[in-house]
């Protein structure tokens, strides 16, 4: 299993609410998800282009987000507006964060792995979808791919649709780091999801037990 | 309104090193930077644009990048 460029899932929604920030990482590089006070979602490098201090430390006023450290200010294009210490200085379009694209499908808030110009559109949300909850497996993307591919179908938008406790899911898998991969769950039907969550969290032990002789073994 | 410096930095620095870090941290400012003289012992630069950001860019070379070290940094005319 191969994992290249596209679109990821890298958090619920619901769980970046208005006003707040959340780092997280995609193939090891780390980002910031926020959302401004209108409740657009946004994805960046997470990193302040001053000093390097991780923006999901920061605080959003309105439709910015401040970094902690000297209050650098930057607007949802990414662009800083606001230096505190030198507050009459027309702020030069070359301090800007590096911004990802993004999207909300599902419940969920996906970003394109690239930092290009353009990013083909994202995944259609699902018809009666509802995220449920994130879980993160100590094992690696690809393995966490395959294991997947044993009991759910791979779709076309990266997704994996199955099911747990007898209702129909969707899980989008998260490259976290080479060693962590983020599943995100989506009810994609009726069910219980208390019982749905119980078996993600069944099936990610699951994983993780199955790899821990061959990792003893390699040790 | 800009400004035009001569900026000095002595210390030990690995040239290329310091000379990228210059460039990059130029760039973000919006600041140009031509430097002159730039060796293991001193880096001399001459940099122009809005004094802020001129002053950022000073800043930011006093501290330089890890495998320099800045143990004086002062502008020409203005004394040591």
């Amino acid at each position: 299993m191969n994992l290249v460029e596209g679109w990821y899932a890298v958090a619920i929604a619901d769980d970046i609410e208005p006003g707040t920030s959340a780092g997280t990482r995609l193939f090891d590089r780390e980002l910031v998800v926020w959302r401004d006070l209108a409740g657009v979602s946004h994805v960046w490098e997470d990193r302040c282009p001053h000093r390097g201090m991780r923006l999901s430390f920061g605080f959003v006023r309105g439709n910015h987000i401040a970094c902690l450290y000297h209050g650098w200010a930057y607007d949802t294009a990414g662009q800083c507006r606001a230096i505190p210490a030198h507050p009459d200085l027309a702020v030069p379009e070359t301090i800007k964060v590096a911004t990802y694209h993004s999207a909300e499908a599902s419940g969920l808030i996906l970003v394109h792995s690239s930092l290009g110009a353009e990013a083909p559109p994202p995944p259609a949300p699902a018809p009666t979808g509802r995220a449920l909850r994130s879980l993160y497996v100590d094992l690696a993307p690809d393995v966490v791919a395959e294991r997947l591919l044993r009991d759910f179908t791979a779709l076309d938008d990266g997704s994996y649709a199955g099911t747990l406790a007898g209702a129909p899911v969707l899980v989008f898998l998260q490259p976290f780091t080479a060693t962590r991969t983020g599943l995100h769950l989506v009810l994609a039907g009726p069910g219980d999801s208390v019982a749905v969550s119980a078996a993600a969290e069944a099936l990610r032990n699951a994983f993780e037990a199955s790899s821990a002789p061959a990792l003893e073994a390699a040790e | 309104m800009r400004t035009r410096v001569e900026m000095v930095f002595l210390g030990d620095f690995e040239p290329e090193s310091f000379a990228e870090f210059m460039r990059h941290r130029a760039g973000r400012l919006s600041v140009s930077a031509v430097a002159g003289r730039i060796d293991a012992t001193r880096v001399d630069v001459a940099v122009e644009g809005e004094p802020d950001l001129v002053d950022m860019f000073e800043m930011a070379c006093s501290l330089g990048p890890i495998d320099c070290l800045v143990r004086e940094a002062y502008r020409q005319g203005q004394g040591r």
